[in-house]
């Protein structure tokens, strides 16, 4: 069945766009990210044009997010004051981004900075991620018992100025990393068309020292209040959001979401962050190959503003 | 004295036309309207050949040829060209053409070449190269590669194309041309432009306009979005929210 899509001014098979909504919102349940770094190139390898397809992606984002992210609410797995910090530095963050978007899109550079950025980016948390989850794995095959992190173990980076108490978290730090760490995936987050969820819970575990229990639940509503904001920031700077695109990625999200999320309770921590790397390093060498490899076809062609 | 002959010779040819006819035609549809089920639209041209307002004679004589030429909205468009710079693939060229045609095909009832000669097809715009010549570059050679790149990459999304059978004529002077639109066809004013040709020489020509646009909940949400960006993105979160929260519900166990 075709639906066409009134922004994107092309008609999409309606099945093939809930299915990869389904399919991109379980993983996005299993792990408690958004699925934006898988969505967003999926829609423009189906022939969805870029700006379209990034915007959209926000939207449909924020609903794959939101039953997540209430779900942990419900189990209080949320340290709502952690999240409010993350999210204001973000949306300022996402400013910056739409913005450079606009930029480098005129530019004629778009293509390039997503492509480098998903490489660095992806490769970097992947690599990270791979060998801290094969690690606790092999240790507890060897029958080591690994010891839950203790609340007062610091680092460094706890121990900078204007430091507040996240009684959630069980954390009492310097709100400085927590700023930036907002701020940056707010402007990756909206350049590349990501939520962040896969920078957001590595950063929150290793860096902040988050429990365990409550990273997911803040991931996700970060996510949530980030994207929302996100996209009436698209809708605004570049009246590119497809809301009917958006919903039906919204539809198979929400679904695939809630399996996901149960799916993940069968899974140890360990395991889970070794698969979501796994799938983070993929995406990551694709993009990398897509920089490498002689394109199938040099030429490409691209609309510009100001059309009549 | 030459001159003079030269003007003579001039306003014999155009008060006079060689052959004296003009062109009925008609378009099947004139407005498409897209719905939440488009997927493209197909549509007729067809026409005949007849004599002038005030000619004697009750017939025209063929053979004719008969171009349709259907042009769509103009945009700016841009083609690049990916190089490998130390191993890396880099947009490095880029030549921009404005007021590009978003659409463009041609239908012919035989082949280009035998209608008539290049010059006049190109003048005529019946070409799709002949609108990549008003590249914004200097630089000549570079606008042709890239015009020729360009026209390939549209010709591949279906949104550029030559028929050379597209026409067929019904009677002597009668004639019908099919067209599909494809659903990708961009929204906008269009126009058909029909040109007689006898001998290579263009003997009557007509132009009609037709639209492609969005109707219903389509229009709706596209005119929302451009007019009342900030409550569309707004309504989309609150879509988004609410639909995530539904589906929160839905599957709770």
């Amino acid at each position: 069945m075709q639906v066409y899509l009134p922004i994107a001014e092309m008609s999409v098979n309606l099945f093939f766009l809930v299915g990869i909504g389904g399919a991109v919102g379980f993983l996005s349940g299993l792990f408690g990210v958004g699925g934006g770094f898988l969505l967003t190139p999926l829609l423009i390898f189906s022939g969805v044009p870029a700006p379209v397809a990034v915007a959209s992606v926000t939207g449909q984002v924020v609903a794959a997010s939101t039953s997540g992210a209430l779900a942990h609410y419900r189990r209080g797995a949320i340290d709502l004051h952690l999240a409010l910090y993350l999210v204001l530095s973000g949306v300022i963050g996402a400013f910056g981004g739409v913005a450079a978007f606009a930029l480098l899109r005129d530019a004629g550079q778009l293509d390039l900075v997503i492509s480098l950025g998903f490489l660095v980016l992806l490769g970097f948390v992947g690599v990270l991620m791979l060998i801290e989850s094969t690690r606790s794995i092999l240790k507890q095959r060897k029958g080591i018992v690994v010891r839950e992190r203790l609340p007062n173990q610091h680092n460094w980076i706890h121990g900078l100025p204007m430091r507040v108490r996240f009684k959630k978290s069980r954390l009492y730090i310097s709100v400085l990393p927590v700023l930036i760490i907002g701020l940056f995936i707010g402007f990756v987050g909206s350049l590349l068309g990501i939520g962040g969820g896969f920078i957001m819970v590595p950063a929150l575990v290793y860096l902040l020292r988050v429990p365990g229990n409550v990273v997911i639940g803040t991931s996700l509503a970060q996510v949530v209040a980030m994207m929302a904001a996100t996209t009436v920031l698209h809708a605004v700077q570049s009246q590119s959001v497809d809301i009917l695109l958006a919903f039906c990625l919204m539809v198979g999200g929400t679904a695939g979401a809630q399996f996901g999320a149960s799916a993940g309770k069968y899974l140890r921590g360990e395991q889970l962050r070794g698969l979501l790397a796994l799938l983070v390093l993929a995406v990551a060498i694709r993009f990398g190959l897509s920089l490498v490899l002689t394109p199938a076809d040099p030429f490409t062609m691209a609309v510009l503003g100001g059309s009549q | 004295m030459r001159f003079l002959a030269l003007c003579l010779l001039l306003a014999c040819t155009l008060l006079v036309p060689a052959h004296g006819a003009r062109l009925i035609s008609q378009v099947s549809n004139e407005t498409i309207e897209i719905t939440s089920s488009f997927d493209g639209e197909r549509m007729n041209f067809f026409g005949s050949i007849v004599p002038d307002a005030g000619a004697e004679e009750k017939f025209v004589t063929g053979p004719f040829h008969v171009v349709v030429v259907v042009l769509g909205p103009t945009q700016n468009r841009v083609a690049r060209q990916k190089t490998n710079n130390f191993g890396v693939w880099i947009n490095t060229g880029q030549v921009e053409f404005s007021n590009f045609p978003s659409y463009f095909h041609v239908l012919s009832s035989g082949r280009l070449s035998d209608i008539t000669d290049i010059t006049t097809l190109t003048t005529n715009y019946i070409l799709p190269e002949a609108h990549t010549l008003v590249a914004n570059s200097s630089d000549w050679w570079k606008s042709a590669i890239f015009g020729r790149q360009l026209v390939r990459l549209m010709t591949e999304e279906g949104l550029f194309g030559v028929q050379e059978n597209g026409v067929s004529f019904l009677a002597d002077n009668f004639y019908s041309a099919r067209l599909t639109l494809p659903s990708n066809a961009p929204p906008g004013p269009y126009l058909a432009l029909t040109y007689v040709f006898q001998n290579g020489e263009i003997i009557a020509r007509k132009s009609e306009g037709f639209a492609v646009r969005k109707i219903g909940f389509e229009r709706f949400l596209a005119l929302s979005a451009v007019q009342q960006p900030l409550l569309y993105g707004l309504v989309c979160v609150i879509l988004a929210l609410f639909t995530g929260w539904l589906g929160g519900v839905i599957f709770k166990r």
